[in-house]
Formats: structure tokens, sequence, C-alpha cells
């Protein structure tokens, strides 16, 4: 491949350092989170995360190095091998919490939902851009991208897994409405959605079950979720403006709250950091995503579009989704705050995206008449 | 390089222009929604809620649910579960501790109470996570508490269900015990269990936590400044554990515990057509009543610091030298090799000359002639070593591991040992040295680096006893809900076939059972009535002897160098039910020290055969035993009291 200087010269520094940052917050947070009760321990969570964050960076740096049109001709493949990954899952991983998610190898263990995330993305925008229609799809012609998001989504809630199902659902749903659809087909599909609710109902587990009807009646499950939410709601609200300081939040190092470096680590955020750090911490995500959006508008062709719509897309749902159930706004469901939560699997997949943004971003100019 | 397919042409930019910024103006909407919520949970309701972090007054407080409880295969309960009032101690404001140390030290003194350790933990409890202060205490303790609970603020009781074992000592190995769970556990568990838990440390307990555990439930509750529980706001109920059934029989594990009084070692009994065992005792054992609710660091360190070793389940994994009980795996490994007829004789003169060494024969002036009958029956050491070295050690061991030897049985019991069946290539693997065939010689009447635990002696001859099938051994029959619903019941399970003709088992069984009923058998000790127990002595040496017979008085005189004692045996001879295995350590002679506990466990079998649950009294028991020494021959009684040694 022939070396372009102008991918030096266009290299997107913004989109980077903002991450950067939010991964600094996330591995001191997870400090703070996991202080109360790391102890004695040889190999303690910020530590794992932070190598982690390197192995993420790694990856991410590969990503944007290849040009995402050469990657996206393997887009199909990718995808079939991210759902490979998830038959292995379900016949030889092991489970934690009653949920089969994991690939053990070695010495560390693979979460492959958090993969079929990314790849899902490159499929979808690789089939867009070759069938492109400019007056929008009919449903008829939207069933090969059905079955690229229906196949690992079944898998993914069978595991089970609700919370990153969902995701892979916002992300598709964002794409195929930013593509467009004809509103005909729109209608026939939302009303099929509603007449699917309680077929739906009846195939969620007993768990999931629970928590929507917590979330509809918080009141009626005072000991589970609901206790969760209050005392995730009362960490948030006892940091004030600004914050209890730094490991210095009682909900948090009393380990009232559940699950604290990975799903409610926005909490602990904000128990320490108030009002002023949670407000800061959702501007710096509302600008990636808006930064996001501006590469996908940027981008010189359809395929990069797409792809940088897709990312964004995923940030969004995931932060918005995360951070709104941790606010008590909405049910709880298992997903994590990007950047911030703990989770290799998952930091080393968001970087990589981050990569693929940059690849993205740098290469609009060249080629452009 | 790729073209200019895809890109995008200029009216569409204008169009997608529209669709981002409508994206762009939903993203700031659901950000901008996600900020007034903050706004309104840390600035409007941001003092409110802060002053609930700060009393946290909604306290979740757990409830342990019932273990599974366990009952013998005729449904007596072995094992029950108690009440146990516990005393917790929740810091709510840091300024009460010095206090509430000051006030408890103060009530215990003036009863002279012994002040537990946990005490002084007080001073350092962080605040809110509750911690034992005192456990099971007594009905006094726990009025007094609660007539001075006003100046006690933050101490609560807690009512705990802890173990009862009912059945006591007798099998405390089988059953082992719980405790609460380690840190190390904790973190194992992944989330499974949490601190507090009560865990199955040894025995059934551990090997059947998953079952007996039964789920945690959990109580939302107020609590008032002094840390007392005002009212429930939500009670979600735990879940007993499931109840199991063991295939042992109560009576005759008793009547095995009580044979085994004052001696160290061990007794299996088990059924050779499935199995099943009716018993196992391990002696000297321990009493698990005292790890109910934490043990105390002084009954701990008298039963981990005791010589004895009590808390050691010796049956599955006291490690012997099988001694003579072995011969009957040499004599099957050479009948099937077609080493030898059961006819042919080797002539016994008290000693074996192979290499340098002379070989000794238990019977110093030597049987005389002896064909393989005999040399059961006698237990000829030098028959023997002829096998052996015709054999050679690695066809020994062949025989020995189909009949189970070298590796676990796979009993549902924690922490089996394996012991050693040694072969040329296993010691040149652990000692670099190769095999020395003197070595041969010792291994073929089961001395020498030959190791076994008395289950797997069980196992192998319940194998001789059902004509050749190795079963695992399994100890619980099935598993119950708490409302009798069953959940599991255990097969048996085939492990291994041991390659042996019907006319070898015959001939082994006719050995077996004159060394029990024919004159001169080294087993008399069994000789019951109906004639029908088939068994085997062994005494086992537990050091070389020095070769000159005075040293080797001197030495035998100390309780330490005193052989073990083993007896293995099933009945009735045809179609047998029951196989026994007995080792007593240090006892001396198989047939005096070993054989009659196994005499008192065949007994018991077959009365509880007869009688089931309504045994006679004690006195019709004494007669009928009196005639049944009368009818047995004198030989037995005669050699005994003579003081010849059966080997």
């Amino acid at each position: 491949m022939r070396f372009d200087r102008r991918l030096i010269l266009n290299f997107d520094w913004t989109l980077l350092i903002l991450v950067l940052i939010l991964c600094t917050i996330g591995v001191l947070n997870i400090f703070s989170a996991s202080y109360s009760f790391a102890g004695a321990k040889a190999n303690p969570f910020y530590i794992r995360q932070l190598q982690w964050v390197l192995i993420g960076i790694f990856c991410m740096s590969i990503a944007f190095c290849i040009d995402y049109r050469f990657i996206c001709q393997y887009a199909y493949v990718l995808h079939g091998i991210a759902i490979f990954c998830l038959v292995i899952v379900f016949f030889y991983g092991f489970a934690t919490h009653g949920s089969q998610r994991w690939i053990s190898l070695g010495s560390f263990s693979l979460q492959p939902s958090e993969l079929v995330k990314l790849t899902l993305i490159l499929a979808l925008a690789k089939y867009f851009d070759e069938h492109k229609l400019e007056q929008g799809y009919y449903l008829r012609e939207l069933w090969i991208p059905f079955l690229l998001l229906l196949v690992p989504f079944l898998m993914i809630l069978e595991q089970p897994d609700l919370g990153t199902g969902l995701i892979l659902l916002f992300v598709s749903a964002s794409m195929f409405l930013f593509v467009g659809i004809r509103l005909k087909s729109l209608l026939y599909v939302l009303t099929l959605a509603v007449f699917m609710m309680p077929v739906g109902w009846f195939f969620m587990k007993e768990y999931q079950r629970e928590r929507v009807l917590t979330f509809l009646n918080p009141e009626r499950d005072p000991l589970g979720s609901g206790y969760h939410i209050i005392q995730s709601m009362i960490a948030i609200g006892s940091g004030g403006i600004l914050g209890k300081g730094f490991l210095k939040g009682t909900q948090t190092q009393l380990q009232f709250l559940p699950e604290q470096q990975t799903d409610f680590v926005f909490s602990v955020f904000a128990e320490e950091w108030g009002f002023l750090g949670g407000g800061i911490l959702i501007l710096l995500f509302t600008s990636l995503v808006l930064w996001s959006l501006k590469i996908a508008l940027h981008s010189r062709d359809f395929l990069g579009t797409l792809i940088a719509f897709g990312l964004a897309s995923l940030l969004f749902w995931e932060v918005f989704i995360n951070t709104g159930m941790v606010l008590g706004m909405m049910p709880v469901v298992g997903i994590p705050l990007p950047f911030l939560s703990y989770g290799g699997s998952a930091v080393v997949s968001l970087l990589t995206c981050i990569g693929l943004l940059l690849n993205v971003s740098m290469r609009r100019y060249i080629l452009q008449p | 390089m790729f073209g200019l397919k895809g890109r995008i042409k200029g009216h569409e930019i204008a169009d997608y222009r529209q669709r981002f910024r409508l994206i762009f103006a939903i993203v700031l909407i659901a950000m901008s929604l996600l900020i007034l919520r903050l706004w309104y949970l840390q600035v409007i309701k941001g003092s409110e809620l802060r002053q609930r972090s700060e009393s946290n007054s909604v306290r979740l407080r757990k409830i342990n649910p019932l273990r599974g409880m366990i009952l013998d295969n005729g449904g007596h309960v072995l094992v029950d579960n108690q009440t146990s009032f516990d005393l917790v101690y929740i810091p709510n404001r840091p300024e009460d501790k010095k206090q509430v140390i000051s006030k408890l030290t103060e009530l215990y003194a003036s009863r002279s109470w012994k002040i537990p350790d946990e005490f002084s933990a007080i001073a350092k409890a962080h605040p809110f996570i509750p911690s034992k202060i005192d456990r099971n205490i007594s009905r006094e303790k726990l009025a007094l508490i609660e007539t001075h609970s006003l100046e006690l603020p933050g101490v609560a009781i807690e009512v705990v269900p802890i173990r009862k074992y009912v059945a006591g000592e007798m099998i405390a190995h089988i059953v082992g015990y719980v405790s609460e769970v380690s840190q190390d556990e904790l973190e194992r568990s992944k989330g499974a269990r949490s601190p507090g838990d009560m865990v199955g440390k040894t025995g059934i307990e551990r090997y059947y936590d998953a079952y007996l555990r039964g789920k945690n439930g959990a109580e939302q509750v107020e609590v008032n400044a002094l840390g007392k529980a005002v009212r429930s706001l939500g009670r979600i109920n735990p879940v007993a554990g499931c109840n199991l059934v063991l295939t042992i029989d109560a009576y005759l594990q008793e009547v095995a515990w009580k044979a085994m009084a004052g001696k160290s070692g061990a007794v299996v009994a088990m059924d050779p057509r499935d199995g099943s065992i009716y018993a196992m005792v391990s002696s000297p054992g321990f009493d698990p009543n005292l790890f109910n609710g934490g043990i105390s660091t002084e009954n701990w360190n008298l039963l981990s610091r005791d010589p004895q070793h009590p808390m050691e389940q010796r049956a599955i994994s006291g490690q012997y030298p099988p001694g003579s009980t072995y011969k009957l795996i040499v004599a099957a490994a050479a009948l099937e090799e077609g080493l030898i007829s059961p006819e042919s004789s080797i002539l016994c003169t008290g000693s074996f000359d192979f290499g340098t060494r002379s070989y000794r024969c238990w019977q110093k002036h030597g049987h005389g002639m002896v064909n393989l009958h005999r040399a059961i029956v006698e237990s000829c050491d030098v028959y023997f070593y002829v096998l052996g070295k015709k054999l050679g050690v690695d066809r020994i061991a062949w025989y020995a591991k189909k009949f189970g030897f070298g590796a676990v049985t796979g009993i549902d019991l924690p922490r089996e040992k394996a012991g050693v069946i040694p072969t040329s290539e296993w010691k040149l693997a652990r000692f670099k040295k190769p095999w020395q065939a003197g070595e041969t010689i010792s291994v073929s009447i089961g001395q020498g680096f030959n190791s076994v635990t008395p289950l797997q002696l069980a196992v192998a001859y319940s194998a001789l006893a059902n004509g050749g099938t190795v079963y695992r051994p399994q100890i619980v029959k099935k598993i119950e809900a708490t409302d009798g619903r069953l959940i599991k019941a255990m097969k048996p399970e085939k492990q291994e076939t041991v390659p042996m003709s019907s006319k070898t088992t015959a001939l082994l069984k006719q050995g077996l059972w004159g060394v029990v009923n024919e004159p001169r058998g080294t087993g008399g000790a069994l000789r019951r009535a109906e004639m029908d127990v088939c068994g085997k002595t062994g005494t086992a040496q537990v050091v070389g002897l020095p070769a000159s017979e005075k040293a080797r008085r001197a030495m035998q005189s100390a309780r330490i160098y005193q052989d073990h004692a083993l007896f293995t045996c099933f009945a009735p001879c045809r179609n047998p039910e029951i196989t026994v295995a007995v080792i007593v350590e240090h006892g001396g002679h198989g047939g005096s020290a070993a054989a009659p506990v196994a005499r008192k466990v065949i007994d018991a079998y077959y009365k509880k055969k007869k009688y089931g649950d309504k045994m006679p009294a004690e006195e019709e028991e004494k007669l009928e035993e009196a005639s049944r020494n009368r009818s047995t021959s004198g030989e037995g009684r005669r050699r005994r009291a003579s003081g010849n040694q059966d080997e």
C-alpha cells in the first residue's frame, strides 16, 4: 500500500485525546471503586484495567493502520468468526453470575459478545454500501441485514445477556433508520414489534421479567434490582455539587453499591466528584459521540460514513442506557459504561472501534476530487 | 486503489446534512436529559440523599437457609439443625464503640464468663458492617444482653440455624463438619457465596455442599439510631437445602465404632453387589458438634495437635501396607497367567533364599509341602515369594490395578488417597533407581512399597466376592427435596472388571473359606455356626525388622513399631452380601486384633437382617451369643490361647 503523507497530517488528535482522557478517568475510578477491598490482592482491578487499556491501544493502532475499505472486504468473514466464537461459548464457555458468556483462553477469558458489536457494524456497513438505495428500503430488501443481526442477537439472549442484545438491536435499528426505510415498511415493523411483545415476554428469563416489572414499579422488589437502584441514587445524590472527594465516597467504600466497578461505576464517580464531575463526564461523552458523527458526515465515501455512524450510535446507546439506568431512569440491564467500566474484552473492543473511527477520519481527504 | 465507487455525490451530501442535523439534535437532547436528571439528584435532592447515605438506615439482612438433613438408609436422622443465638455488632456511630466494649466486658465479667477474642475487634470495626462478636450464646447471656440493650447501641441478636450432629463422634469422619466460608473460598466462588455463609469443610458436608446448602434469603429492614430493626420493608424467604439419604446403616456404624473403641484404625463395610457403603469408621474420632458456631482455639489445638490425628479419615486417606491380604491378588495373577496349577506344591522350610538375602516365612519352622489352598489358608509367605518371583513386579501391579489398587476409588467423599502399587517404571521415576528383583519378593506378600487404603481393600475383596466387578463405592443413596420429592437417586457404577475366570474365583473363594473355617486357618475368629464367612488375615510390618532375634524383640515391644493388624472378609460365601475390611494400627496380628472387629460387624449385619429395627433386648442377645460360642469349634480358641501367632 502506498504511503500518503496526508495520513499523518490528517490524524485525528482530538478524538485520540478525548478517548485517552476517558480511559485515564476510568482507571482512576476503578482504583477508587475497588479501593476498600483491594487489600492484599496481588493483582488489583485497576492494574488489570490498565493492562487492558494498553492492549486496547495496540489493537487500536492496528485498526487505524489498515485502510477500512480493505478491512470491510472481509466484514462478513469477521462477523462469521465472531458468531462462531459465540457458538463456542454456547457449548464450552463458562458462566459467572448465572450467565454463560465467556471463553477461557488460558490465563484470561474472552467475551465474544463484545466482538460481535464491532463486526455487526462492519457487516451492516458493507451490505448497505453495496446495496445502496436512494429512496429507502422495503422490508424484503432488508432480509440479509436482518439475518446479520438476528443470529448473534438470539444467541446472546440465550446466554442470557439482555444488555448486549439490546445494544445490538438499537445499533442496528439506528443504522436501518439512517440508511432509510420506507414509511410503510417502518409501520409494518413497528406493528409487528408491538404484537411480538407478549411473545418476547414468554421467552424472557425469569430474572429479566423481574427487572422489567421492577422498573415499572420499584417498590415491588426492594431487595434485588430495586435495592441496587435505591443505593445507586443515594450514592449519586449524596455527592452533591462538588462531590465527597477521591476515595471518600462512603457508599462506594462501604460497598453499599452493587457491581461498583462494572455496571454501576458511574455512581462511584458521581458520588466522589459530584455534579461538577458527573456533568463534565457526560459532556465528554457527548463530545465523543458528536465528534464521531462529525467523522461520519465528513467521510469521503458512503462506507466510511456508515462505519463511523454505526460506531457513534454504539457509543451513544451504551452511554445513554448505562447512565440512564444508574440514574434510575431506566430498568437495570447489564450494559457497561464505555472506558469506565472494568472489563478487558469491552475496553479492547471499544479501543478497536476508536481505531476504526481514526481510520475513517484520517482518510477523509484522500482521493477527494 | 479502490476507485471512485461509493463516493458521496453532491446532492446526497445536502440530504445527509439534513439527516445529521436531526441526529445531532437527538443526541444533544438525550444527553441534556441525563444532565438534568443528575442535577435533580445531586443538587435538588442532594442534601436529602446525603442524609440518607450518612444514616443509611436501610439494611439488607441476609437470612440463612436451613441446611439439608443427613439420614441413614433406614431414615434415622444423623445430622439435623438447631437454633443458635449470635451476638452481632453493627457500628452506627463511632463514638459509641468504647461504651459498647466496656459495657459488654463489664456484663461478661459480672457473671465470670469468658470474654471472647472478638470483643477487641469492635474497636476496629468498619461503620455499618456487621461483625459477629459471640456465637451460640446461652439463654442466660441472651436474657442479660436483652435487658441491657439500651446501653448497647448497635448490638443485636441474630438467630441462625446451626448443625446438630445427632450421631456424634461415630460418624464424624463421614459427615464432616461445616464452618464459616473463608476469604479464599469467597473469592473462588465468584459471587455464589457471601460472607457469613456456612460451607462444608470435610466429608459429605463438603462433597455435597451444593445440594445441602440451600439458597440465602434476604430481608430489607429499616433500623433506628441504635441499630435495632424497626420495620421490614420486604423479604425473600430462604430455600432449605436438600436432604441426603446415605447407604450407611446407623446400627452397623455404631457396632463398628464401638468395636474400634480404644484402637486406632479403620473399618469399612460395604455391599459387594453394588458398592454401597454400610459402615465406615475411622478411629479415633472427634465430636463434630465442637465445630458448631465456630470451634474454639483451645479445642482446635487439642484436635489438630493430637499425635493420634483424630481428624484424619483413615478409611479413605490412611495408607497402609496390605500385608498378607495382598496374597490373593498375587494368587489371582498367577492363576490367570497360567503360572501355577492349584495342585502343584512348594516346600516351605521357613525361609526363602534369594540373591544374598534370606526371606523369612512368618512360620519359623516352615509349613512343609503347601499347595495354593494350604498357602492361602495358612498364609504361607514362601509360597508367595515363589509366585512373586515368577510373575515379576509389573504383572502383579497390572492385576492389582485391575482390582482398584493404586488409584482413588472415586467414592463420593473429599480427600481420598490413591495409595501406591509399585512398578519398575514407577520406581525409576520416583527414585531414579532401577527396580531390584529382591523388592518383588517383599511386594508379593504386600510389603515393600505397597500401600493401600482400607476402602480400596474392601473394594478389591468385593470384587473377589462378586466374581470380578469393581464398583465405585458410594455413600449417598439418594438426594431428596425437603418435601420428600426425589432429586437424584444414585445408581451402581461399574468401574472395572478383573479378567478372572470363574474357576479362579472359585479357587480363591475356597481358600478364603478355608482361612476362616478349616483347622490351622488364620481367621478362626470369624468361624460362625453357619460356617459362611470367607476372609483373610494380614499383618503389615511398620518398619523393616533387624535380622537378630534379640533386636527384633526389643523393637516390637514399643507400640509404634508394632505391626498393623488387617482383616478382610465377605459373607455369605455363596452370593456375598457384605464385605468388611478392618485395619487396627499397631494392633499386632490380623487374626487376633482385627478379626474380632470384623466378627462383630458381620454378626451385627445378620442380626439387623433378622430383626430389622426391632432388636431384641440385651439379655437375649447375650444368651444367643453364648450358644453361638459353644458351637464354634474349639480349634480357634485353643490356637489363640496357646499364643500361636497367625503369621
